[in-house]
C-alpha cells in the first residue's frame, strides 16, 4: 500500500522479520490495538519484533514547546533501528508516525540538527531507516492474504472510516497519496464484509490532548462527529489511530454512543482469529450487543 | 504630505526564521481559520495571529490562548492556499513564549505538556497513570472527569506498572542538550 512498490522478494520469504515501533499507548490504552495487531501479523507469518530500547517519540508535548527536542527524541529511534540492522521499522500509531517521519526528514535536511543528536547521544543518523505506517505490512499483495482468510464476514456492519488528523496529513511528511491511499483502505475494509457509508467528518480532529485540558469543548466536537455518523446511517466506527479511538468511545455527551473498531480488529473478528472476542470485551462502548444482532461473535 | 505607519518587523522576523514560514504569502483569505477545529475557544484567529504578528504585536500574541489552544490537527495547512505552516509557526509561538517568561495564556494546557515532558525525561516513555496524577496535583482539577479515567482503568486500558528505557542516560542528555545553553 501507499507507495506502491511491490517488493516481491519481501512476499516470498516465508517468514519475515517484522519490526516495529509501538508507541507509548499500545500496551496501555490501545491494548486491544495491540493484541489485535500480533493476531494479524500471525497470520501473514510475520515474526514481529520490536525495536530495542525504543523511547517516547515526544508526541505532542516534545513539539509544541521545543523543537529540537522534538527531533531528538524521535530520532534516538532512527539511530537505534539504524544500529539494529532495521531496514523497514513499522510504526503503530499515526502520530508517533508523523513525529518519526518529520524527525527524520529535518536530521537529513538540517545537518545542525544532527550534530545536536549525535552531541546527545553519540551517534548521527545516517538515513537508511525506511519508516512505514503498519497497514503497509499488507503491502497491496499481502492484503489479499487477509482477504482470503475471511470466514466469518461482517455483513451488518455500517462503518463510517475515521482517519482522523494524521493518518494521511501531512502528505509531504507522511508519503501517502491521500485519495488512493484512502479509497485502497475503504475497499480493503469492504472486503472484510462491512458496509463503508459517505460521510464528511472523516479527518475532523478527535480533539487528541484537549481531551484533557478543554474536556468540554472535546465533548462537543466528538458529539459533532458523532451525530454526523449517525445521521449517515452509521453503526459503528472505524479508527486507525489510538487516540482517535478513546476520545471517540470515551467522549462526547449529547450523542448516542457508537462502538469504534481498529481496523485489525475488524480483521481479527472477519478471520476468527485467535481472542478476538477478548479485545471486544476491552471497548469502553460495549459492541457486544451490536455484534451479537448480527451474528459475528 | 502621506505619512506611512511603521511596525516592529523585528518580531515577525524572528518568527519566519524560526519556523521556516513566509507569512508576506499569507492572503487573509481565513481558510486556516474556519477549518479550524479549536477556533471557537481561541481568543485570536490562527490568521489573525498571523496579522498581529504583521503588526508587530508581539507581547499580544505571545500571551495569547490560542498559541496554546492549537492541536496541530493539520487542518489548516492543509487547506492553505499558499501552503503556510500555521501548527510550525504555532510551534515557535509557543517555544518564544517560554523562552521569554511571558504570562502563559492556557497555564493547564501548559502544565499538560509539562508534566507529559516529564514523564518522558524521568523514564523515556510515558506512564499514563503518573501522567495524570501529576498533571491533576498541577492544576489542582483532582476530582474533574473522574468518570471517565476510571472507565479507563476497569477496562483495563491503563497500565499498571510503567516501562522505562534501560539506556536512560540518552534521554537525559538529549534533554539537556535541548534545553541546557539557551
Amino acid at each position: 500500500m501507499g507507495e506502491n512498490d511491490k517488493d516481491l522478494a519481501e512476499v516470498h520469504t516465508p517468514h519475515p522479520r517484522v519490526h516495529y515501533y509501538p508507541g507509548c499507548s499500545l500496551m496501555s490504552s490501545a491494548r486491544e490495538l495491540g493484541e489485535s495487531l500480533f493476531q494479524m501479523s500471525r497470520l501473514v507469518g510475520s515474526w514481529l519484533e520490536e525495536l530495542k530500547d525504543w523511547n517516547c517519540c515526544g508526541a505532542s508535548p516534545a513539539h509544541s514547546v521545543n523543537q529540537n527536542y522534538a527531533i531528538l527524541l524521535a530520532g534516538r529511534n532512527l539511530v537505534l533501528a539504524e544500529r539494529q540492522g532495521i531496514r523497514d521499522l513499522y510504526v503503530i500509531c499515526p502520530s508517533c508516525f508523523v513525529r518519526l517521519r518529520t524527525a527524520e526528514k529535518t536530521l537529513i535536511a538540517e545537518p545542525e540538527k544532527n550534530d545536536l543528536l549525535e552531541e546527545a547521544i553519540g551517534k548521527r543518523y545516517q538515513g537508511s531507516v525506511r519508516l512505514r505506517f503498519f497497514l503497509e505490512v499488507g503491502s497491496s499483495s499481502r492484503l489479499n492474504i487477509f482477504q482470503q482468510a475471511v470466514v466469518n464476514p461482517l455483513k451488518g456492519l455500517k462503518g463510517v472510516l475515521y482517519f482522523g488528523c494524521l493518518l494521511t496529513r501531512p502528505e509531504w511528511i507522511t508519503g501517502f497519496d491521500v485519495l488512493p491511499y484512502e479509497d485502497e483502505l475503504r475497499s480493503f475494509v469492504e472486503s472484510l464484509g462491512v458496509e463503508t457509508l459517505d460521510w464528511g467528518y472523516g479527518k475532523q480532529c478527535c480533539g487528541a490532548h484537549l481531551a484533557v485540558t478543554k474536556p468540554d469543548h472535546v465533548d462537543s466536537m466528538v458529539d459533532r462527529i458523532r451525530n454526523h455518523a449517525r445521521r449517515v446511517g452509521a453503526n459503528c466506527m472505524i479508527s486507525f489511530c489510538p487516540l482517535c479511538q478513546v476520545n471517540m468511545e470515551l467522549r462526547g455527551k449529547n450523542s448516542e454512543p457508537l462502538p469504534v473498531f481498529y481496523v485489525s480488529e475488524l480483521i481479527g473478528m472477519a478471520c476468527r482469529l485467535p481472542r478476538s472476542e477478548k479485545w471486544v470485551r476491552k471497548h469502553l462502548v460495549d459492541p457486544r450487543e451490536l455484534l451479537a444482532t448480527h451474528r459475528l461473535l | 504630505m502621506v505619512k506611512t505607519m511603521q511596525f516592529d518587523r523585528s518580531f515577525i522576523k524572528e518568527v519566519e526564521e524560526r519556523s521556516g514560514q513566509r507569512f508576506g504569502a499569507c492572503f487573509h483569505c481565513m481558510a486556516c481559520s474556519g477549518g479550524c477545529p479549536v477556533s471557537d475557544i481561541m481568543d485570536y484567529l490562527p490568521n489573525q495571529i498571523v496579522r498581529m504578528m504583521q503588526l508587530g504585536l508581539r507581547k499580544e500574541v505571545l500571551e495569547s490562548r490560542a498559541i496554546w489552544v492549537c492541536l496541530g490537527c493539520y487542518s489548516c495547512v492543509s487547506q492553505c492556499p499558499n501552503r503556510v505552516h500555521i501548527p510550525y509557526m504555532m510551534d515557535t509561538l509557543r517555544e518564544l513564549a517560554l523562552e521569554e517568561g511571558v504570562k502563559i495564556g492556557e497555564p493547564d494546557i501548559w502544565a499538560f505538556h509539562r508534566e507529559f515532558l516529564n514523564q518522558v525525561n524521568k523514564r523515556g516513555r510515558v506512564y499514563e497513570l503518573e501522567f495524570m496524577a501529576r498533571y491533576k496535583l498541577a492544576t489542582l482539577s483532582l476530582f474533574r472527569d473522574m468518570g471517565p479515567g476510571m472507565k479507563m482503568l476497569f477496562t483495563g486500558r491503563l497500565e499498571l506498572l510503567p516501562h522505562t528505557v534501560r539506556k536512560l542516560q540518552d534521554i537525559r542528555k538529549i534533554r539537556e542538550v535541548c534545553y541546557g545553553r539557551k
